[in-house]
């Protein structure tokens, strides 16, 4: 059990053996306790994982890859069985077992009595398992397998609910949407096996691909066909439509998939795939154009919206985007340093999203499953702990300083004023990406403070279906959110900050050069101004909202109603591509009719031919006798003449 | 023991196995008809003795041909350009050898010379190698959930009905195992009486006499042509040294080989008539051979006679239509058309073949999309899906063929499946329209298991059988070599198809299983429908229980493909030098080093090997930089 490898695989296996045990339970009387395999199994995991960084943290080797083991292999395709741990994976695994541990527990709480309590936690040690896979992987083929298996895993959890309309369409947009993605990121992995030397395997393939530097316009084109799949698994623009309608699953489904794992996976790809993109600047370009947009357009489409879930789910895009701005200053600034911003971002926002959903989860528990922040207010007094633990979740989220938000945030920041100033190609619009992530920023700390003002604040009012449960939520609801609130508040100062552990750790991972090591110092500037965004942010948000109610100034309301109604992304894509798919599926069916028809009619040419002959073929037998007679004079006629001649 | 094993295993059991995996068929389809309830019964333990007698044939042919798999790779010279059926009945060798032809002569069409050799003759040659070895299976499993899905549904003279199934049935497994051209041809369309009969007299729908007389003509008109492409064949690639005409499959396509080398050769000297012409009557051949298959398959725009057929027959020979006989389209390009006329295959197949199979690949998921049908849906995805898997036989590649191999077995267990879970429908509420039903996900928990599990192989799941071999197809349209440009556009179209597919299916799938619960009048009022029996369960789980093995553990499926592509793709790589007038390269498309030391037969596949981390490192990196040195010579 002592090597790193064993651990990975120990890891791996705990939550697929819970998931077979869950979907056992859910066929018999006990039922009521299919949450126990998952909570055993990912607390079992998390202490592994603790185990596992401790290991991998002794050096000197950084990297270890399992002996693979062939799936299938056919001419020059050979896709293995094979899991690499190093610290990237290792801080993942972590990190994945931890959050999903205590959101096992609070959903015990949450889901308590639900008809489908043994196929929710089945699925959800499914979910775990495969996104374990995903982070362990060393396979190209392989990390596919999991990457599917999370989004199908995604696809359940948010059509729980079946009976709804709104749920079915969420899951099958969730589903559909990821993959228009994933259709790309297949296409750039053959592509990748194509240009190196028939390679899936990871190491191998960056290994090779590193000694024989291959074209840049094919690189470049098959970084991006693997970006497309980030973008669809973490909703980056154009592909987040789906993020904030699969609020429509369980929240600790929100908490675990669509906040702190899988929707992280994107980042994580391009981390793990920082040898490929840090030779082509124009992909990286195009990653941190792709966040920049995604992180302010979602910022703006959270200002109105008046679900408090969906509010959080823009956020998450929005954060989405900022580590995708990050990864993408990975050529301006050393790649190590890039990837360490957004993979302490990606770390710090699992804890303090899945704590705002989590604590979001205990208030619509409370409410009887309103989640519409107009329908109540006020809970401040009501909801004691839920109070105080959202509103370390929202600090956070808004990077006020010393909280863990706050350190990651400013990370980012650096990376990006760093590659403004680097001279290296695209200096300029990294700068202007600079700008717009302070801008995100600003907008950050209102939306989400304007969501806590309008939760907590001003006068107690709840709605009716709320009936009797208008209360604190139970301990087991409770302590997995100070847990997290924890985390939230420290786990970013004491990663980070002072000690460095975060990013010296990261920085062993083989796959990042470490010619240049990633040594940075606090930039009193940025978050000077970083700081100062953060406070008006929530000083506009306290000016408006304090009452508990809507009240921003008439002048900005186009403004926020543009927001609200999500300008129209839908309803564009609704017209630009959902429907003209179905016109098109409708005139494909009118063509198969008329191709019937083009197949009946050469089919009725023989008949045709027969109705024209048939009337010879009368039956009378004087008129056989007569063309008899007359067929025997022609002819005689013809030897006649013929033999005259 | 081991002499027990040989006893069992040596070659003439292997050939009465062969022979009693054609006949059990037709002599069930003769007496059956005799029978009258019980016919079901009786029926089904056919069936399963079927499956017995399969599994005895995969068993040990796989591992002959698994050993074979060492031998092939060895063997560079003509010899290994010919197929090599073993098991063959009758083998001329005599009792233990193999020499991998027959002596059993069906019709002979000369007398025998006066040196008492025996002049051309059509002949029963049997035999099973990697190609057919897994489809000759599938179509023993496949009955089954055929016969399954049909016991309450077929009250009418039942009896001739499961007879007519068992000869459906044995045509399809004589024409995957036969390896003389003229016995394919029989075998291939003797299945379409019983398809004819079962779907004109036992059709659900009210245009069933309709559909069975479309699906009868169009397909024998398609394969007239292909009658004449194989007489043609034969015709013109006599033996060099006797002169004479032979039907045998591997004699014809060493036959093909040798003139087209010879005529290469010339080519190469400068002298590039003789290649010219030869490649010209191929085109002409090509062109009829495909007739038969295209239609079959069927590849866009050929394929209207489906959808009516496919919905206008009882569901449970809707399950054997879809998979088997458009198995046998797909399996007769590979068989027949690729060695037969390799050079065509390569000039006409990709760029003419392969975009109507593109065009198709779209245009039947948009189809599947906007049927109301559930039925029709899942025939218009088999256009698409079928669609891929003619691109993937065209790449003429290792992976493209091994790929569009294992995809046949993959696709005949999935969609096979998919019309046995609608015939549960059928029998509760006779109706398949997807508009009508809602929330059956709450009504029958068990139904949607099988119905997910199905429904996400059919897209292309990762562990489910589909995705490994749509992967090794999408790998072989990347790797075509004569590709290039094109190459990618079509592995393009194959991705967006995979995409497509899940946009229908899930489609299908919130209609049907997500939303409020939604049912139709129930086909007997008095009975409240229940979930999936114990008769349906087997019918269901057997191909979604082999969905999940295949997605899993494809690997041992491939390794008995394997020594079979090998020889295709010499074929093909030789076919290709001749089409860009360049000498064949002297190693033909050589396996890669195996990345890893290939994993020695263990079978726990979740465990590798922990390796001691001090000693990984330098290990691993000193073998990566070595499997580049090797593949790039």
């Amino acid at each position: 059990m002592s090597d790193p490898i064993g651990l990975a695989l120990a890891i791996l296996g705990l939550p697929l053996a819970a998931a077979v045990l869950a979907a056992l339970l859910s066929w018999t009387k006990l039922a009521k306790a299919a949450h126990v395999p998952l909570v055993v199994a990912c607390a079992a995991a998390a202490v592994l994982g603790v185990m596992l960084l401790l290991k991998v943290g002794e050096g000197p080797d950084y990297r270890f890859v399992s002996t693979p083991v062939t799936w299938f292999s056919a001419g020059h395709l050979t896709v293995n069985f094979t899991v690499t741990v190093d610290p990237l994976s290792s801080v993942m695994l972590a990190m994945i077992a931890f959050v999903s541990t205590w959101i096992a527990i609070f959903s015990a709480g949450y889901m308590h009595g639900d008809g489908g309590y043994g196929r929710y936690f089945a699925v959800m040690s499914l979910f775990v398992f495969s996104m374990c896979g995903l982070v362990l992987a060393n396979n190209f083929l392989l990390l596919v397998a999991f990457w599917e298996g999370v989004g199908l895993c995604s696809y359940l959890l948010v059509g729980y609910y079946f009976e709804k309309p709104s749920a079915a369409s969420a899951a099958r947009k969730a589903f559909l949407v990821t993959r228009i993605g994933d259709t790309g990121f297949l296409l750039g992995i053959f592509l990748l096996w194509k240009m190196g030397n028939w390679n899936t395997d990871l190491t191998a393939l960056f290994d090779y691909l590193k000694d024989h530097p291959p074209d840049q316009a094919e690189l470049t084109t098959a970084c991006l066909l693997l970006f497309c799949g980030a973008v669809g698994k973490s909703a980056q623009f154009p592909l987040y439509v789906w993020l904030p309608d699969a609020m429509e699953g369980p929240t600790p489904v929100s908490a675990l998939i669509h906040a702190a794992t899988m929707v992280t996976a994107g980042v994580y790809l391009l981390a793990r795939c920082a040898p490929l993109f840090v030779m082509s600047p124009d992909a990286q370009a195009v990653v941190a154009w792709a966040g920049g947009v995604t992180a302010l357009l979602a910022a703006f489409l959270a200002l109105a919206q008046t679900d408090l879930k969906r509010v959080l789910a823009y956020s998450t895009v929005s954060q989405l985007g900022y580590m995708f701005l990050a990864l993408g200053t990975g050529g301006a600034v050393s790649p190590a340093f890039a990837v360490t911003a957004a993979m302490f971002h990606l770390f710090t926002h699992a804890f303090f999203k899945a704590l705002l959903f989590l604590s979001a989860g205990s208030v619509m528990h409370a409410m009887g499953g309103v989640i519409d922040v107009r329908k109540f207010g006020g809970l401040r007094r009501l909801m004691p702990v839920t109070h105080l633990t959202f509103l370390c979740g929202a600090a956070a989220l808004a990077g006020v300083p010393l909280l863990s938000g706050f350190w990651s945030k400013d990370l980012i920041l650096e990376s990006l004023t760093g590659a403004g100033a680097s001279g290296r190609p695209y200096a300029t619009g990294y700068f202007v990406l600079a700008v717009v992530a302070f801008l995100t920023a600003f907008l950050t700390a209102f939306y989400t403070f304007r969501a806590y003002f309008l939760t907590f604040w001003g006068p107690e009012r709840v709605p009716e279906e709320a009936g009797h449960h208008a209360h604190e939520s139970p301990a087991v609801m409770t302590i997995p959110l100070v847990v997290l609130a924890a985390g939230a508040l420290f786990a970013g100062a004491v990663a980070e900050p002072f000690t460095h552990w975060f990013s010296n750790f990261l920085g062993h991972t083989p796959s990042l050069h470490q010619a240049e090591p990633a040594e940075h110092h606090f930039d009193w500037t940025t978050a000077g101004v970083g700081t100062a965004l953060v406070v008006a942010g929530i000083g506009l948000a306290f000016l408006w909202y304090r009452k508990g109610t809507e009240g921003e100034p008439a002048g900005l309301k186009p403004a926020f109603a543009l927001s609200r109604n999500k300008l129209y992304v839908d309803e564009v894509y609704e017209a630009a591509v959902v429907r003209p798919a179905g016109v098109l599926a409708f005139l494909s069916k009118a063509l198969d009719g008329f191709l019937d028809a083009l197949a009946r009619l050469i089919a009725a040419v023989p008949r045709f031919v027969g109705d024209l002959a048939r009337p010879v073929q009368n039956g009378l037998v004087q008129f056989y006798a007569l063309s008899m007679a007359l067929g025997l004079a022609v002819f005689l006629t013809f030897v006649v003449f013929r033999v005259a001649r | 023991m081991d002499r027990f094993f040989d006893a069992v295993a040596s070659p003439l059991t292997g050939r009465a196995l062969i022979l009693a995996l054609v006949a059990l068929p037709f002599l069930a389809a003769l007496a059956l008809p005799l029978l009258g309830r019980a016919a079901r019964r009786v029926a089904l333990v056919v069936a399963l003795l079927h499956l017995g007698l399969t599994a005895a044939v995969v068993f040990f042919a796989s591992i002959q041909i698994s050993a074979r798999a060492e031998l092939a790779g060895a063997v560079r010279d003509q010899a290994a350009l010919r197929f090599q059926p073993g098991y063959v009945p009758g083998d001329t060798a005599g009792r233990h050898g193999e020499d991998n032809r027959t002596g059993w002569t069906l019709m002979s069409l000369a007398p025998p010379s006066p040196g008492g050799k025996a002049g051309p003759a059509v002949q029963f040659f049997l035999g099973v190698d990697g190609l057919n070895l897994w489809l000759a299976a599938l179509a023993s499993v496949m009955l089954l959930p055929a016969i399954l899905v049909s016991w309450d549904a077929v009250t009418d003279r039942p009896g001739a009905f499961y007879g007519w199934l068992f000869l459906l049935q044995g045509a399809a497994v004589g024409a995957f195992l036969s390896f003389d051209v003229i016995l394919f041809y029989a075998f291939f369309e003797l299945t379409l009486i019983p398809a004819f009969f079962l779907i004109g007299r036992w059709g659900t729908g009210s245009a069933r006499r309709d559909a069975a007389r479309k699906f009868f003509l169009y397909t024998l008109a398609g394969s007239l042509l292909t009658l004449v492409g194989v007489i043609g064949v034969v015709l013109t690639n006599p033996d060099p040294v006797t002169g004479r005409v032979t039907f045998s499959l591997p004699d014809l396509m060493g036959n093909v080989s040798f003139y087209l080398d010879q005529a290469h050769q010339e080519a190469l000297a400068g002298r590039g008539e003789k290649l010219a012409a030869l490649q010209q009557t191929q085109g002409f051949l090509f062109l009829a051979l495909m007739a038969g298959f295209l239609v079959k398959v069927p590849v866009w725009p050929f394929h209207t006679w489906l959808p009516a057929a496919y919905s206008e027959a009882p569901i449970g020979v809707t399950i054997l239509l879809s998979a088997l006989l458009a198995k046998l389209g797909t399996f007769g390009i590979i068989r027949f058309v690729l060695p037969l006329t390799p050079d065509a295959a390569v000039m006409y197949g990709l760029p003419v073949v392969g975009l109507l199979a593109a065009f198709g690949i779209v245009y039947g998921a948009l189809c599947a999309y906007d049927q109301k049908d559930m039925r029709l849906t899942v025939a218009y995805s088999s256009v698409s899906h079928l669609g891929f898997l003619v691109l993937g036989i065209f790449a003429f590649n290792a992976e493209g063929l091994s790929g569009a191999t294992l995809h046949m077995v993959n696709h005949g267990l999935s969609t096979g499946a998919m019309f046995a879970l609608l015939g549960f429908l059928l029998d509760r509420y006779r109706t398949t329209q997807a508009g009508r039903f809602g929330g059956l996900m709450g009504r029958f928990p068990n139904y949607a298991v099988f119905f997910f599990l199905v429904a996400l192989a059919g897209i292309g799941l990762p562990g489910l059988n589909n995705f490994v071999s749509e992967m090794l197809m999408l790998a072989g349209l990347f790797a075509a070599r004569d590709g290039g440009a094109p190459g990618y556009g079509l592995a393009v179209v194959a991705a967006v198809g995979i995409f497509l597919s899940a946009w229908y299916v899930l489609t299908m799938l919130r209609r049907v299983f997500f939303n409020p619960l939604r049912e139709p009048e129930p086909a007997d009022a008095a009975v409240r429908p229940a979930d999936v029996t114990r008769r349906e369960f087997f019918a269901f789980g057997i191909p979604a229980g082999l969905c999940v093995v295949l997605g899993l553990f494809p690997q041992p499926v491939l390794d008995t493909i394997k020594p079979d592509v090998t020889v295709l793709t010499k074929v093909g790589e030789a076919a290709r030098a001749r089409v860009a007038g360049v000498p064949v390269p002297a190693e033909p498309e050589s396996p890669p080093p195996p990345k890893a030391p290939a994993p020695k037969p263990k079978d726990k596949k979740e465990t590798p090997k922990k390796v001691n981390p001090k000693k990984d490192a330098p290990k691993k990196d000193g073998k990566n930089p070595k499997g580049g040195e090797e593949d790039e010579g």
